[in-house]
C-alpha cells in the first residue's frame, strides 16, 4: 500500500516529527534500554515509511511532492508548508538512513546521560529533514536554527577533550552565517511586499518576484545567504569550525555532520541561492567556482598533511564537498547533477569513514596514521570495508564517487575547461592521501601492541552492510538516483543556465 | 496648560533682568552642578550637587515662564521641589544606612559591588 | 477631556493608587503574625494587581484621547504596556514570596512600595505631558531607590541604592534641564503642543535654535536612557542589578523599561507626528532617529561585550538587558505603525522570559547563597527542570527559533529593514551580529549547567518554592509563542498605533 496514502497525506509531517516525539520518550524513559528502543523506533519507523515511500516518488514530475500547506501565522503571509522535489528527496532519505544507523552504533556505547544523547539525535533528525522539507522562508530558518541546538550538545557533551571549544566554535560561525541570511530574508520579504503589497515568506511567491528585484541588490542578497551556505558546507576559507567540530564530536555525531549536517549548506544552494536570486548567483559563480576550487585543493592538501585520521577524513569532506560547490555553480545539468549525487554519495562514504575512525579509536584509543601498521592482518573484514570506503572516496569507477565527480567535471568542462582541469588535480591528490594512509594504515609492519584486536562485530558489519551496497549499486547502475533529481535540477537551472 | 497674561507690570519688569541673564545664571548653576557631581567623591556633596542641577532647571523655568508669560513654568517649580525633597529624604536615609554598615560615606570606597 | 469626566479612563491607576494606600495604612494599624503575615499582604498586593489589570481590560473607549487636559494620553499602546507592567509587578510579587533577600519584618512595606511602582509605570506609559512625565519618572525612580537597597543583610544592597539614587538625581536633572529650555524654546509643555510648535516655529531655522533644539532633546534623552539602561546612561544597571533583592531585579529589568519605551515612543510621536504613519517621510525628525539609531548601536554592542567578560549571573543579565535595550530601540527607530508594534512584541517576549531567567537565578541563590556562575556548575543533573527552564530563557534571550525571543527579534529587525533604506538595514546587520555575539555568553551559562560538571558537593537545588515553579511556569510560554506566536502577531497589530 501506498506510504503516503496511509499517512493521510501527511508523510512530511511524520517523517519529520516521528523522530522529535520518539525523542521526549527518550528522555523520559526510566533506563536506557528503553531509550534504546524508543531511539530505534524513532528512527526505524520513518525510515521505513520513507523507504515505502520511494515507489509513490513520482521523478518524471515537476514541482513539489506530498505538499502540505497549513496557515501558520496569517497577517504576515508565514504556513507551515512542507514539500519534496528530487533535490531534497534523496536527503531526506540519506539522513532517514544515516540516523537510523549512527543510533545503532551507538547503542551500548555511550555511558552517560544515555538517555538525552538519543533524544538529541531524534531532535536533530527532526531539525535535518525540515530543512530539507521546509517551503516557507521562516519555517526553513527555523529548522536551518532547530539543529544547531542539539549538536551543539552532542559535541559539547559526548565528544573528545576539547568539545566544549570545537561546539562553541560550530554553534557560533553557524549563527553567525545564519544572522546574514535572517536579514537577507527579511530584505526579500520587504521586497516581495513593496511588488505586491502584500506578505509572505513562501518560496515559490518569491521565486515569482525575482526579476522585479534590482541584479545589484540580488547580488547582495545572494551572498548574505552565500556566507551563511557557504559555512555550513563548507567551503574554503569558511571551514575552519570543521576539522575542529568533526575531531571532537563523538563517532555518530561526526557521522550525522558529515554525512547530513553539510549538506544543508550545499542544498540550499540549489533551493534558495539559484532559484531566488539567479541574477545574483550568475554574478557571483566565477567567486564560487573558485571557493570549489580552493577548496578541493587546499583541503586535499591539507588532509595529506594530517597524521590524525579523523582529521584527514575532516579535511578530505572540504575537499570533496568543495566538487559540491564547483558542480552547482557550473550551472550546468551535468554539474548539478553530479553536485546532487555527490551530496549523497559524500554522506555514505565519509559517513562510513569517520564510523571507521570510530571504531578502530574505540579499540585501541588511538587515532594517529602512524600508530597503526599491518591491520590488514589482525582485521581483515574491517580493513576490506574500509579499503572499499577509501576507494568509493577516491573515485574508483565502478563505485559511488566516481559517478559524482566524474559529471562534477564534465560540467565544469562544459562551462570552462580550466575550471575542470584544476578539479581533476584534486582527484589525483584524493588518491595520493588516501592511498598512503591506506598503506600506512593497513599494510606495512604491524604494530606490536595491536596483536588481539577484535574484528568488525555482527553489528557493526550490519551497519556498513547498507552503506557499503549503496556506494556499489550507485556506482554500478547510477541511472535511478540521477533520473530522481533532473527534473527539479532543470528548473533549479533555468533562471541561471548561460 | 493654558497661557494667563497678568497686568502690564510683567512687560516692565523683564527690562530690569533681561533673560539671558537670568539664562546664564541657570546655565553656571548647571554646569557647576555637573562638574561637582563628577569632581566630589562624598555621597552628601554629590547629593547636593544633584540640588544644584534641579535648582538651576527650576531658576530656567521661572525665566522662562516669565518670557512666555504663562503659569505653568511656575507650577513646575513647585512640583520639582516637592520631588527633590523626597529625592534628598531617600539619598539621605540610604547614606545614613551605608555609613552605619561600612563607616564611610566616599563612593570610590564603596567597591562590595564590583564596577 | 475634563477632568470629572477623565476619571473613568484611570480606574486602574485609582486601584493601585487605593491598594498601595491601604498596604500602607494596614501595617501601620494591623500587625498579624506568622500566616497572615506571610500570605495576607502579597495576596493583597495580587488582589490590587488584579483589579487594575481588569479594570485595564474593562476600560472604556474613547474618542478623546486626551484626559487630565492632556497630562494623560491613552492608546493601544500605552493600554498595552501599562499591562506588562501590572503583570511584572505581579510577577514580582510572586517571586518574592519567601525570598531571603527581602528582611520578613518588612514585607508590606515592599508589597506597598511595588504596587506604587506598578501605579508609576501606569502614569509613565500613558504620560502625554512633560510635567506627567516627569512626575512618573520620578515615582518610579523613588520607590525603585528605596526596593533596590530594600536588602539589608551585608550592605551590599544599600550601596547599591545609594549608586542608583546619585545616577538617577543626576539623570533627572538633566532631563529637568533639557525640558525647561524646550519650554523656553517653544513655550508649551504639552507634547501635543509642542509638536505643533515645532512644525511652525521659526526657531528650527536658525542656526542657534537648532543647536538649543538638539541639546535639549540630547538632555531628554538622557533621563529617558537612563529609565531604560540605554549606553551611556546604563553605569547604573549592573551595580543595582546586582545589589538588590532579585524579586525586584526581575521587575526592574522589564517594567520600568517598558514604561520608559512608551515615553520614548511617545515622546518621538508627539514632537513628530509624522513618525506615527510614516517613518521614511519623518525627515524633519531627523536628529532624533539619528540620535536614537546611535543610541541603538551602541547600547546593544557595549551591553553584548561586557556581558561576556561577567561571571555573577545577575550582572550578565544585567549587561543582557542594556543589550536588550538596544535591541528594542532598533523599533523606535523604525516608527511608523509597525516599529511600536514590534516594540510592544519584544515587551512582551521580554517580560517572559528576562523575568523567567531571574526568577531561576532567584531559585538558585535560594540554596546556594550565590549568583556566581560557578554555582550553575551541574545544575543540569541536580536539578532538571530548572536547568531546561534556564535554558529555554536563554536561548530565548539569545533570538534562537523555536523560542519567542526568535519571534521578538524577527518584529524588531523586519520593522526596521520595511522602513528604511541602506541606514536602516545597517542597523538591522549590527542587530543581527550582536544577537551573534550575546550567543557567546549565553552558552558560558548553557555550558556551565550542562557541561561542566560541579566540584565538590554542591548543595542541592530545591524547587519547592514560588521562584523555581514561576521560572517552569513561564518558561512554557517562551516555548509555546516561539511555535504558536499568533497571540504576539495580535498584540503587534492591537499596540501598533500611538496618538
Amino acid at each position: 500500500m501506498d506510504a503516503v496514502v496511509l499517512t493521510g497525506g501527511r508523510l512530511l509531517t511524520l517523517l519529520v516529527f516521528m523522530p522529535s516525539v520518539a525523542g521526549a520518550l527518550c528522555a523520559l524513559s526510566r533506563s536506557s534500554r528503553a531509550a534504546a528502543v524508543w531511539a530505534l523506533l524513532g528512527s526505524g519507523v520513518p525510515l521505513i515509511l520513507g523507504a515505502a515511500a520511494v515507489c509513490g516518488f513520482d521523478a518524471s514530475a515537476a514541482g513539489f511532492q506530498w505538499v502540505e500547506r497549513v496557515d501558520w501565522i496569517p497577517s504576515l503571509g508565514i504556513s507551515y508548508h512542507m514539500g519534496v522535489d528530487g533535490v531534497s528527496w534523496p536527503l531526506v532519505l540519506l539522513t532517514l538512513l544515516l540516523t537510523f544507523l549512527s543510533l545503532v552504533y551507538s547503542i551500548g556505547r555511550i555511558q552517560n546521560a544515555t538517555r538525552l544523547y538519543y533524544a538529541s539525535f531524534l531532535w536533530l533528525e527532526t531539525g535535518l529533514m525540515g530543512v530539507f522539507c521546509a517551503l516557507d522562508m521562516i519555517l526553513f530558518f527555523v529548522f536551518w536554527e532547530w539543529v544547531l541546538i542539539p549538536m551543539y550538545f552532542i559535541i559539547g557533551y559526548w565528544g573528545g577533550a576539547r568539545r566544549i571549544y570545537a561546539a562553541l566554535k560550530f554553534f557560533l560561525y553557524t549563527m553567525l552565517g545564519s544572522a546574514f541570511m535572517l536579514v537577507a530574508l527579511l530584505v526579500t520579504a520587504h521586497l516581495y511586499h513593496q511588488a505586491t503589497g502584500a506578505w509572505s515568506f513562501d518560496w515559490a511567491d518569491w521565486v515569482a518576484i525575482r526579476d522585479t528585484i534590482d541584479p545589484n541588490l540580488q547580488l547582495w542578497l545572494f551572498s548574505a545567504f552565500a556566507f551563511s551556505f557557504a559555512i555550513k558546507v563548507p567551503a574554503w576559507p569558511f571551514h575552519t569550525w570543521l576539522p575542529d567540530a568533526h575531531t571532537e564530536a563523538p563517532t555518530a555525531g561526526s557521522v550525522i555532520l558529515a554525512g547530513v549536517l553539510l549538506k544543508m549548506g550545499a542544498y540550499g544552494f540549489l533551493r534558495f541561492g539559484l532559484p531566488l536570486f539567479p541574477e545574483g548567483a550568475v554574478q557571483a559563480a566565477p567567486v564560487m567556482v573558485g571557493l570549489g576550487l580552493a577548496g578541493i585543493l587546499l583541503g586535499a592538501a591539507a588532509s595529506y598533511v594530517q597524521t590524525d585520521l579523523k582529521k584527514l577524513v575532516a579535511y578530505s569532506s572540504v575537499s570533496h564537498m568543495g566538487f559540491v560547490v564547483l558542480g552547482i555553480f557550473s550551472f550546468t545539468l551535468e554539474g548539478a547533477a553530479g553536485a546532487t549525487i555527490q551530496m549523497v554519495n559524500h554522506g555514505l562514504s565519509t559517513g562510513a569513514l569517520f564510523l571507521m575512525v570510530g571504531i578502530i579509536y574505540e579499540r585501541t584509543h588511538k587515532r594517529g596514521v602512524t600508530d597503526f601498521g599491518g591491520l590488514a592482518k589482525t582485521m581483515p573484514l574491517y580493513a576490506t570495508v574500509s579499503v572499499i570506503l577509501v576507494l568509493s572516496s577516491v573515485g574508483l569507477p565502478g563505485l559511488n564517487g566516481f559517478v559524482g565527480e566524474f559529471l562534477v567535471i564534465a560540467g565544469a568542462m562544459k562551462a570552462r575547461p580550466l575550471y575542470a582541469f584544476v578539479s581533476a588535480l584534486g582527484v589525483i591528490l584524493a588518491a595520493v592521501y588516501l592511498l598512503s594512509m591506506v598503506r600506512k594504515v593497513f599494510w606495512g609492519e604491524a604494530n606490536a601492541n595491536l596483536h588481539g584486536l577484535s574484528d568488525l562485530t555482527w553489528r557493526e558489519t550490519a551497519v556498513f552492510l547498507p552503506l557499503l551496497l549503496f556506494i556499489v549499486v550507485i556506482g554500478v547502475y547510477p541511472a535511478p538516483f540521477l533520473e530522481v533529481s533532473e527534473g527539479a535540477l532543470k528548473a533549479i537551472l533555468e533562471g541561471v543556465a548561460p | 496648560m493654558q497661557q494667563h497674561r497678568t497686568g502690564p507690570a510683567w512687560g516692565q519688569e523683564e527690562k530690569l533682568i533681561p533673560l539671558s541673564h537670568t539664562i546664564l545664571l541657570s546655565a553656571v548653576l548647571f554646569a557647576v552642578g555637573t562638574v561637582g557631581f563628577l569632581v566630589r567623591r562624598s555621597a552628601v556633596m554629590m547629593l547636593v550637587c544633584v540640588e544644584i542641577m534641579l535648582n538651576a532647571a527650576n531658576i530656567a523655568f521661572i525665566a522662562f515662564a516669565r518670557h512666555h508669560l504663562s503659569m505653568a513654568g511656575h507650577i513646575w517649580v513647585f512640583v520639582v521641589i516637592t520631588v527633590a525633597a523626597g529625592e534628598a529624604a531617600i539619598g539621605l536615609a540610604l547614606i545614613v544606612a551605608l555609613a552605619r554598615e561600612r563607616g564611610t560615606i566616599q563612593v570610590d570606597e564603596l567597591r562590595s559591588l564590583k564596577g | 477631556m475634563p477632568t470629572l469626566e477623565s476619571l473613568p479612563h484611570v480606574l486602574p491607576e485609582v486601584a493601585l493608587a487605593v491598594t498601595a494606600a491601604a498596604l500602607f495604612v494596614l501595617e501601620a494599624l494591623w500587625q498579624p503574625r506568622g500566616r497572615a503575615r506571610r500570605v495576607g499582604f502579597p495576596l493583597l498586593a495580587l488582589g490590587g494587581l488584579l483589579a487594575a489589570l481588569l479594570f485595564l481590560v474593562a476600560s472604556p473607549s474613547s474618542a478623546e484621547p486626551r484626559f487630565f487636559g492632556g497630562l494623560l494620553t491613552q492608546d493601544p499602546f500605552s493600554t498595552f504596556v501599562r499591562g506588562v507592567a501590572i503583570v511584572a509587578t505581579a510577577l514580582a510579587v510572586g517571586l518574592a514570596l519567601g525570598s531571603p533577600s527581602l528582611p520578613s519584618n518588612r514585607r508590606v512595606e515592599y508589597h506597598g512600595l511595588l504596587v506604587l511602582l506598578a501605579l508609576g509605570m501606569c502614569l509613565l506609559s500613558s504620560a502625554g505631558h512633560l510635567l506627567m512625565i516627569y512626575v512618573a519618572i520620578e515615582i518610579v525612580s523613588l520607590t525603585s531607590y528605596l526596593l533596590a537597597g530594600f536588602d539589608d543583610r551585608g550592605g551590599r544592597s544599600a550601596e547599591a541604592g545609594l549608586k542608583y539614587v546619585l545616577f538617577g538625581g543626576v539623570a533627572s536633572g538633566v532631563m529637568l534641564f533639557g525640558f525647561s529650555l524646550l519650554f523656553g524654546l517653544f513655550g508649551d509643555l504639552s507634547l501635543s503642543g509642542l509638536g505643533q510648535a515645532l512644525a511652525h516655529s521659526t526657531t528650527l531655522s536658525t542656526g542657534a535654535g537648532r543647536w538649543a533644539t538638539l541639546l535639549a532633546l540630547v538632555f531628554v534623552l538622557a533621563g529617558l536612557g537612563f529609565k531604560i539602561a540605554a549606553v551611556p546612561f546604563h553605569m547604573w544597571c549592573p551595580d543595582v542589578y546586582e545589589g538588590a533583592p532579585t524579586p525586584f531585579t526581575a521587575l526592574l529589568s522589564v517594567g520600568p523599561k517598558a514604561a520608559g519605551f512608551a515615553v520614548l515612543l511617545r515622546f518621538g510621536t508627539g514632537l513628530w507626528p509624522e513618525l506615527a504613519t510614516d517613518a521614511a517621510a519623518a525627515t524633519s525628525a531627523l536628529p532624533w532617529l539619528l540620535l536614537l539609531g546611535v543610541m541603538s548601536t551602541v547600547t546593544m554592542t557595549v551591553g553584548n561585550l561586557a556581558a561576556i567578560w561577567q561571571d555573577n549571573l545577575k550582572r550578565l543579565l544585567a549587561y543582557s538587558s542594556i543589550a536588550h535595550a538596544g535591541y528594542m530601540l532598533m523599533g523606535v527607530v523604525a516608527g511608523g505603525r509597525e516599529g511600536p508594534g514590534a516594540v510592544a512584541v519584544y515587551l512582551a517576549v521580554y517580560l517572559i522570559m528576562n523575568i523567567g531567567a531571574f526568577a531561576v537565578v532567584s531559585a538558585v541563590d535560594r540554596s546556594a547563597h550565590s549568583e556566581d556562575i560557578g554555582v550553575y556548575h551541574g545544575l543540569g543533573r541536580r536539578a532538571p527542570l530548572l536547568a531546561l527552564a534556564m535554558a529555554v530563557f536563554l536561548l530565548s534571550l539569545t533570538g534562537l527559533p523555536p523560542t519567542a525571543g526568535f519571534v521578538g527579534k524577527l518584529y524588531l529587525f523586519a520593522s526596521l529593514i520595511h522602513h528604511g533604506g541602506f541606514w536602516y538595514v545597517l542597523l538591522a546587520v549590527v542587530g543581527v551580529l550582536n544577537s551573534v555575539v550575546s550567543l557567546y555568553f549565553y552558552a558560558r551559562v548553557l555550558r556551565a549547567m550542562f557541561l561542566e560538571s560541579a566540584a565538590g558537593e554542591p548543595a542541592p537545588v530545591s524547587l519547592a518554592n514560588s521562584a523555581a515553579a514561576l521560572a517552569v511556569v513561564l518558561a512554557v510560554p517562551t516555548l509555546a509563542l516561539g511555535i504558536f506566536w499568533q497571540p504576539l502577531a495580535a498584540i503587534a497589530n492591537f499596540s501598533g498605533s500611538l496618538f
